[in-house]
């Protein structure tokens, strides 16, 4: 286990280079001067060129990708350029509330996903996996950007039950998580559905009835564990999709997350906070899906980490 | 599931807890600098203009006015002096004496600093203060609009230059001071202890930084914010104008929106073609339907409200006839499809992209084809600025003295050096607004501008669209909003608060 750990994560760092370096040359490459969006058009074409020297945005630009990687090697993702701060402290303050988001819609995506994934794979093609599968159409179909303002004028405009906005108790999280926790639900729950229509075939299952379980009970206690092995591959994967829609659903929530800054770091063409931002995504992402093999090794024992 | 999730989280939702004192008003973004010394946005000046104070005020009509200059004197065509008024205080308690003056414009002016500014202060050559309630102003050369240069927030002697951007702003002696700033997230200010208020004045006020356009309107509904200036759509507005704790006002704005054409394209420099397009927009409709009846069909840069306003120029009511036979005289004539052979690209931003569909098809009709191209606005502007687009779109905020055409008119003023982003140039122009610049006398400059807009009428540099009324959305409670042209939040800090109960309500 502690060998398969370490290849891992040895194995993490051509994957933040590649990050970087696709990063780094994408928002270089796009029309836009961070100068310009700090100083206005307004400002004197000197001290354009002054402050672009300053910020050392006037040197060639592998120079700036080396320096820049450089820094890296050391832990030091630079200093924002609009902020002037060093990017680290801004991600740093940002993370807890991203990753507060994103734990607690896979949370909702989980609790919605299991029952009706059960649901419809018990009993498939008859009411209640109709009404599941419904469920996970709509899911997948609405947009975070049209399901938050639903939301909102559902349970904070008429019910009056929840804030609309901010990042403040538990009943904050509610609306902005299951934005982002119902399609990952809906595709979730379709996925366990297969997964149990699969299983229900099996050996096992047929021998779990034959020894007089009910029907229900075989499922429960047998299939669904079974079935999982697929579904939480798909959680790992997933969870790319649940920080991609925390950059829409803090904005709509207006909640102060990484996903925020890094929208408003690319329109202010703030190079290193985009970096910065972009790397700190890759790697969850990377590391969820390293916690997704170790699960994957708990929930079937026979996948071993060689 | 939410009801679930509310039972855990054992909540019941009310309105946020805050005195009743503090109101909350919803803007789109953070300020790009909260030190007026550097700040240059919308949002930043209109932040600025509650905590710090200037010279002189812009009024209504596009002049100059006293603020903390008691009296303003030009005792020569470079000379102007501003007698301070007595008794202003910082919000720490210190006096406001003409050392805080000098100290600012120092600061700008100094190369280190930086300022994005400096350049607007490029005709001031001197600034001296010869006692604690005098500043003296000398100009490079006699300049018409220098009170403009009189308008920058004065802080306090020995203010550090910010270190960081996001930083609470530094005090000032305006009615309000900045407590607390979260950028993207909330600014709160509170008031100037020694800035005079009346009783039930607002004493603090929650700017509370909202993008998302419908959650704006959402939270004015539920009562959660009190007051949003100029950033609703205007499609939810009929909806907002339902609730009763809700009151919509519309008043006449000096934001004008003009169409742009590239000069550098030999299709676009054809007046004709100008013309035509001019003629084919039914900026009537537009402005009815799109825009719900929130603006003025504009005939010129200057708006009806200023002193300089002339509005017997030239105009081009919606003749798409008119516009077919100009098209034919430049040499495009119909073929069998109707289609000119015409194609222009229209650049915009996506919150344009719907305005840039209704031009598509409106030059349609004419034979004119406009391709759409939706940029992110860093991209958008870095075309703009490079004179890499056909045609496209943008407002200009905050026009004061007329002097404006100079900056985006005179053929010396393309970018970098100024905001003539067209590159058009014509010599007649040229003259006028440099003689508009230089002229003292305000009739003659009157006589001088009357000509500039007839010119540019005839010449069209620019489509002028429509002036943006000011819309102001905002909870009953607050009594006394006195809506400036020019969108300022200036008016928050004399509203008052009556008794009501200013939570949500439901529609009507």
């Amino acid at each position: 286990m502690i060998h398969y750990l370490v290849r891992r994560l040895i194995a993490l760092a051509p994957v933040a280079l590649g990050v970087v370096t696709l990063t780094f040359a994408i928002i270089h490459l796009v029309p836009g001067d961070p100068v310009v969006a700090m100083l206005g058009e307004t400002a004197a074409p000197a001290d354009i060129v002054g402050m672009r020297h300053q910020l050392g945005l006037d040197r060639p630009l592998l120079e700036q990708y080396f320096a820049y990687l450089g820094g890296l090697a050391v832990g030091n993702l630079g200093e924002s350029i609009s902020y002037r701060k060093p990017v680290a402290r801004l991600i740093a303050e940002r993370f807890p509330a991203t990753i507060e988001l994103a734990a607690t819609g896979m949370l909702v995506a989980l609790l919605l996903a299991f029952p009706l994934g059960l649901i419809a794979g018990a009993n498939p093609g008859g009411a209640g996996d109709l009404g599941a599968m419904g469920f996970a159409i709509v899911g997948i179909s609405i947009p975070h950007i049209y399901l938050g303002p639903l939301l909102m004028i559902l349970f904070s405009l008429d019910l009056r039950w929840l804030p609309l906005t901010g990042r403040g108790g538990l009943e904050h999280l509610v609306l902005p998580a299951l934005t982002i926790g119902t399609a990952m639900a809906a595709i979730l729950a379709r996925m366990l559905r297969q997964s149990l229509i699969r299983v229900r075939e099996s050996d096992y299952m047929r021998t779990a009835l034959s020894k007089g379980l009910s029907a229900r009970a075989a499922l429960i206690r047998h299939g669904f564990k079974n079935a999982l092995t697929s579904v939480v591959t798909i959680i790992g994967l997933q969870m790319g999709a649940l920080l991609s829609g925390t950059l829409i659903t803090e904005i709509i929530f207006s909640w102060p997350g990484v996903g925020r800054l890094l929208i408003s770091a690319i329109g202010a063409r703030d190079y290193p906070v985009v970096e910065g931002c972009v790397l700190t995504f890759a790697m969850t992402y990377v590391v969820v899906n390293m916690a997704t093999d170790l699960v994957y090794a708990i929930v079937d024992p026979r996948v071993r980490m060689s | 599931m939410a009801a679930a999730l509310v039972a855990l989280a054992g909540c019941s939702h009310s309105r946020p807890d805050r005195s009743p004192s503090t109101i909350q008003v919803d803007i789109e973004i953070s300020p790009t600098s909260t030190d007026p010394r550097f700040a240059t946005d919308a949002i930043s000046s209109r932040i600025e203009e509650l905590i710090f104070d200037s010279l002189v005020k812009s009024d209504g009509d596009g002049r100059f006015a006293g603020h903390l200059a008691e009296s303003v004197e030009r005792p020569s065509p470079t000379e102007i002096v501003f007698h301070l008024k007595h008794g202003v205080r910082f919000s720490d308690g210190r006096a406001l004496t003409a050392r805080d003056v000098l100290f600012t414009y120092h600061s700008v002016l100094a190369p280190e600093s930086m300022s994005p500014k400096r350049a607007s202060l490029e005709q001031l050559r001197t600034i001296d203060a010869p006692d604690d309630y005098t500043i003296v102003m000398t100009t490079a050369r006699p300049y018409a609009p220098a009170l403009e240069l009189a308008t920058e927030g004065i802080v306090p002697a020995g203010t550090p230059l910010p270190a960081e951007q996001n930083a609470a702003a530094p005090i000032g002696s305006g009615p309000f001071r900045m407590a607390d700033y979260q950028r993207d997230e909330a600014i709160r200010l509170e008031r100037n202890p020694y800035f005079p208020h009346p009783p039930d004045a607002v004493q603090s006020i929650l700017m509370k930084i909202v993008p998302d356009p419908t959650v704006r309107a959402l939270e004015l509904a539920e009562g959660v914010c009190d007051f949003s200036g100029n950033n609703i759509e205007y499609d939810v507005l009929p909806w907002l104008a339902m609730h009763q704790s809700l009151e919509v006002s519309k008043t006449p704005g000096t934001t004008y929106r003009y169409l742009s054409f590239n000069f550098r394209d030999p299709r676009l420099r054809d007046l004709r073609v100008r013309r035509a397009i001019a003629y084919s927009i039914d900026r009537n409709t537009i402005v009815n339907t799109m825009l719900r009846g929130t603006g003025r069909v504009a005939t010129g840069l200057l708006s009806p409200g200023n002193w300089a306003y002339e509005g017997n120029v030239t105009s081009y009511s919606y003749d798409p006839e008119k516009a077919r036979q100009l098209l034919d005289q430049a040499g495009y004539p119909a073929r069998s499809n109707g289609m000119r052979g015409l194609t222009f690209e229209f650049k915009t931003t996506p919150e344009g992209a719907r305005m840039g569909e209704v031009f598509q098809a409106m030059l349609q009709r004419v034979g004119i084809e406009l391709t759409i191209r939706t940029l992110d606005f860093a991209t958008y502007y870095a075309d703009i600025q490079a004179g890499n687009f056909d045609l496209t779109s943008l407002q200009w905020v905050g026009i004061n003295d007329p002097n404006f055409y100079y900056m985006v008119f005179d053929s010396k003023k393309t970018p970098p050096h100024g905001q003539n982003r067209s590159y058009y140039s014509n010599s007649s122009m040229d003259s006028l607004v440099e003689a508009g610049m230089s002229n003292l006398h305000p009739e003659a400059r009157r006589k001088i501008y009357a000509h500039v807009q007839q010119l540019a009428a005839e010449e069209l540099p620019y489509v002028s669209l429509w002036w943006v009324d000011n819309v102001a959305v905002m909870n009953r409670r607050l009594v006394g909003f006195d809506a400036f042209p020019n969108g300022s939040f200036r008016s928050l800090a004399t509203l008052t608060l009556s008794g009501l109960d200013g939570g949500g309500d439901s529609s009507q």
